[in-house]
């Protein structure tokens, strides 16, 4: 965790500390503080946004109910993707989603990326649609939000070794369907082991 | 780099660290190896590059509209009306426990009444088991043992006249248990007229526990 992330976390504490005693305007704080992270997080598991809004509400109901329990055993951030991680999978089941369903409605932000972060969303997009749910869920951890692995295993519930695993598996097969840079072939199938 | 399984272990020990320095998050040392062995290796450069991209990639802001403020206006609406959306499962839960405690109630009380039942009846039980001991003989008790040939319609007028009533039998031997009624003559005549009548090959009085 570098001064950066110390920062934050001391930041969000603090914020936590306030929504213990009822402040609304902490809680608007932290809300906005993590929404897009969550938006960007819970689109590896679905691609609908009124599924992602209601997780997210979960989850911030959750955190505005508990905010008094939260002790500091981990990260605020590693607490709170871990109750939007299993509210989304919560949500998914009752909804009666298979994670990462695209119901066909334009949700997507208008395109105004440019050329090159199209190109890198459509590269990616090649890529994790060959992956499990839980394995996006960790490249995105991992890639997107630079959790460490045990950060991982905290939010997903599970050992260490479950989530070195699902990452080993996702990078080999991100390697070997995604195409290589400048337009090169994908790079040489291997084994898995 | 070929891949980390089965070249050789500098190769898969880039691959282990990619991740890490890529996240900043691991050590110097392993950061400055890291770059010595990419000068080396062509392949982990390669996969290094890719790396690269792919945090880039996934790094990218959503592409999902998701309105903040409305998100957060449907939570604070939320909270601010928890009796609504809230409590409603708390008092689903709570009919439930009571429903539940109901049920237990009239169960326990339902046992209860069994129990005191059997209770009742082991008092005076509707039969006996052979281990079981032998219930006591009424007073005046008379073992008869009628004859073999001796007819149900003789048995039976014999038992009228003498006022009798068979409350045990036949045994192993085929003895009767029979009691007088309570305004009958005196048991010795009973017990005498017993012994003169014809079919009866044995009639002795049943000896009371001291």
């Amino acid at each position: 965790m570098n001064d950066a992330d110390i920062d934050a976390d001391a930041t969000d504490r603090m914020l936590l500390q306030r929504m213990s005693g009822g402040d609304r305007a902490a809680l608007a704080v932290l809300y906005r503080s993590y929404h897009g992270r969550l938006v960007r997080f819970l689109s590896r598991l679905t691609r609908r946004a009124d599924v992602i809004e209601e997780v997210i509400n979960d989850c911030f109901w959750i955190a505005w109910q508990k905010a008094s329990g939260f002790h500091g055993d981990s990260r605020v951030s590693t607490w709170i993707f871990g109750i939007a991680y299993r509210c989304g999978l919560k949500t998914l089941r009752q909804h009666g989603d298979e994670p990462v369903e695209d119901d066909g409605r334009e949700d997507r932000m208008p395109s105004h990326d440019p050329g090159e972060d199209r190109e890198l969303r459509d590269w990616l997009a090649k890529g994790l649609k060959h992956l499990s749910a839980d394995q996006r869920v960790v490249v995105e951890l991992v890639y997107g939000l630079g959790h460490t692995l045990e950060d991982v295993a905290v939010i997903m519930q599970c050992p260490v070794g479950t989530v070195k695993a699902r990452l080993f598996h996702a990078r080999v097969k991100l390697r070997n369907t995604l195409p290589a840079l400048a337009g090169e072939p994908p790079l040489q199938k291997e084994k898995t082991p | 780099m070929k891949f980390p399984m089965d070249v050789g272990k500098d190769c898969a020990r880039a691959w282990e660290i990619m991740p890490w320095t890529l996240q900043g998050s691991a050590p110097q040392a392993q950061d400055e190896w890291l770059t010595r062995h990419l000068v080396e290796c062509e392949s982990c450069r390669t996969e290094f590059a890719q790396q690269q991209r792919l945090r880039r990639a996934v790094a990218l802001p959503p592409d999902i509209a998701v309105d903040a403020d409305a998100g957060l206006r449907h939570l604070l609406a939320r909270i601010d009306a928890p009796d609504i959306q809230e409590t409603s499962p708390r008092s689903r839960t709570s009919w439930t426990m009571r429903a539940l405690v109901a049920a237990v109630l009239v169960q326990a009380l339902g046992i209860g009444v069994l129990g005191a039942r059997l209770w009742s009846e082991s008092q005076h039980p509707a039969y006996r088991t052979l281990s079981q001991p032998s219930l006591p003989a009424p007073q005046g008790a008379i073992h008869v043992v009628p004859d073999e040939a001796m007819k149900l319609a003789d048995w039976n007028a014999l038992l009228h006249s003498l006022r009798l009533r068979v409350v045990g039998g036949p045994n192993d031997v085929g003895a009767y248990t029979v009691v007088p009624a309570a305004d009958t003559a005196a048991p010795d005549d009973t017990l005498r007229k017993l012994r003169a009548a014809h079919g009866i090959r044995l009639a002795e009085p049943v000896a009371t526990a001291p």
